[in-house]
């Protein structure tokens, strides 16, 4: 198969300088709505001033959830790597959790799930990466994507919830950035102030 | 201060995409994206005869006496008539002006229409004029992109010749609430006239002038122009004390299609909310506001108590402006 000839591949060979920086300039625009950055995934991107093996070991740790997430507390062990939290946005809603980490990459990814631990839907991919290579200077670069999944817009099981809840954790898709952004804060401003009184960038003890 | 009304003067010569030779099925065509035919001047057509014929469209509505009613002549013409001088004073002698001050301004190109209404605003402050005549010609299109080596570059084929006067005095009868200008001197000298042989203009060559924009710059003017507009209307906004929201028409300088969306969008206007000429005269530099003004005005876009955001930055981010205006 020729890769030219499929269709919307662009590359040097089917697609000629001049119609590259004409495609450049369209999709160049001064703003961009929210629904289409921030829609089908959410992704953010923060500089932290703490060492990458740091950030990455703090992040890897599920205990520090209850730190850095605006929500999530009260953590108890639930079998093997799964733990649950109470996710106090949604009152008394059970979150179950999974962290799947990679220390050579330095990624971090939270498998979690409202109200039930089967099936854990909502992915958080997270990545470090050592300042120092990207931008010429010590700490780290923390990225953060999650994708929409349909389970966000419909819950699977409105029976798990418990009694009285009005919230789907779906309903803020719309303020997934506001929410992730005031949470990346908060890990930069936890990672950073430790970091900088020498202390360890995971307590022993988490309250 | 009032911006009382503006005419328009057009070359009569009318080119469309063929003239420039280039295929529009074929790579490059891209830079004919929105253009159906622009103006250029002829031969012998000049800057001063083209402002001369619109202040005299204008005189006629308004029913304006040069002699007694223009205190000051503000000039701005892309590619002069003549070296050395500005046509101020060629306007002010046809004309039978008898003004205080003439000013040819050098600077501000595709805003200078603007930046204009910036430096009378002051004037008139002092009171030393209490009235005024903007004419902004641009004339680079016929004079330099019409030539036969430039007339293949993709360049060529977005410069379109025009002229537009405006007629300001100092009362509150059609108001200009706010005027913002700004120049960024760091922006300077990313926009050049240059010729394949590497003389300089005024020194003897064989090969036609024509405009360098280095390529490696054109992402970063692209991201410049697209933040300088919207945050000049913005402010100028905030000076009127009028949220972007309330703007009713939005007229800016027409450099490309994209500049134009992306300023709309910034600003959250509908398109129907834009008046523009792109399709039909191309790239007119600092004549686009008020010809876009008049269109605005015959095309009943542009009405008495509507609130209209004028902006525009001119050559690759030099400098920025912006007004808003509540003609009556």
């Amino acid at each position: 198969m020729d890769i030219n000839q499929i269709t919307n591949v662009r590359r040097f060979e089917n697609f000629p300088k001049d119609d590259m920086n004409a495609l450049a300039l369209d999709m160049t625009h001064a703003v961009y709505p929210h629904d289409e950055i921030y829609g089908p995934t959410c992704s953010l991107e923060e500089y932290v001033d703490c060492p990458p093996d740091e950030v990455f070991k703090y992040l890897a740790d599920v205990r520090t959830l209850a730190e850095w997430t605006y929500s999530l507390r009260d953590i108890e062990h639930v079998k093997d790597d799964l733990y649950v939290f109470t996710d106090k946005i949604g009152g008394k809603t059970k979150c179950f959790t999974k962290v799947e980490s990679n220390a050579q990459a330095r990624t971090v990814d939270f498998h979690c799930s409202w109200d039930q631990g089967d099936h854990l839907w909502m992915i958080y991919l997270m990545r470090v990466i050592p300042a120092q290579l990207v931008l010429n200077k010590p700490g780290s670069v923390v990225l953060w994507t999650n994708c929409h999944h349909p389970f966000y817009d419909k819950n699977p099981h409105p029976e798990l919830a418990p009694d009285g809840r009005k919230v789907w954790v779906g309903d803020m898709w719309p303020f997934f950035y506001a929410g992730h952004d005031v949470e990346m804060k908060n890990l930069k401003h936890i990672c950073e102030a430790r970091h900088a009184q020498g202390l360890p960038i995971v307590p022993e003890v988490i309250a | 201060m009032s911006l009382i009304d503006t005419a328009s003067a057009m070359p009569e010569r009318v080119v469309d995409n063929a003239f420039f030779g280039l295929d529009p099925t074929k790579s490059g065509s891209a830079m004919f994206k929105g253009t159906r035919e622009r103006r250029h001047l002829a031969k012998g057509e000049t800057a001063a005869s083209l402002i001369e014929r619109g202040a005299r469209t204008l005189g006629d509505r308004l029913n304006l006496n040069f002699e007694t009613d223009v205190d000051l002549i503000l000039t701005n013409v892309s590619l002069p008539d003549s070296c050395f001088m500005g046509c101020g004073a060629s306007v002010s002698r046809v004309l039978g002006a008898k003004p205080k001050f003439i000013l040819d301004l050098h600077n501000s190109g595709c805003v200078s229409f603007v930046y204009m209404l910036a430096v009378a605003q002051e004037l008139m402050a002092s009171g030393a004029v209490k009235s005024a005549l903007l004419c902004c010609a641009q004339t680079a299109a016929g004079r330099v992109f019409a030539h036969e080596e430039n007339r293949v570059r993709p360049q060529s084929a977005v410069p379109g010749d025009g002229c537009g006067v405006g007629y300001i005095v100092a009362n509150d009868s059609s108001p200009i609430r706010a005027v913002v200008q700004r120049s960024f001197g760091e922006y300077a000298d990313d926009m050049i006239g240059v010729t394949d042989d590497n003389a300089e203009y005024w020194e003897p060559h064989r090969q036609a002038l024509h405009i360098d924009f280095t390529e490696s710059k054109i992402a970063t003017v692209v991201s410049r122009g697209n933040k300088l507009v919207p945050e000049m209307v913005r402010e100028a906004c905030k000076l009127a004390d009028l949220p972007i929201s309330k703007i009713d028409v939005l007229v800016t300088n027409q450099p490309n299609v994209n500049f134009l969306r992306n300023w709309r969008e910034a600003l959250l206007l509908p398109a129907e909310k834009q008046v523009q000429t792109f399709e039909e005269h191309g790239n007119m530099f600092g004549a686009a506001i008020p010809v876009c003004i008049e269109r605005g005005r015959q095309t009943g876009r542009i009405n008495a108590g509507h609130t209209v955001a004028l902006g525009g930055f001119s050559h690759a981010g030099d400098y920025a402006a912006a007004a808003i205006w509540q003609p009556s």
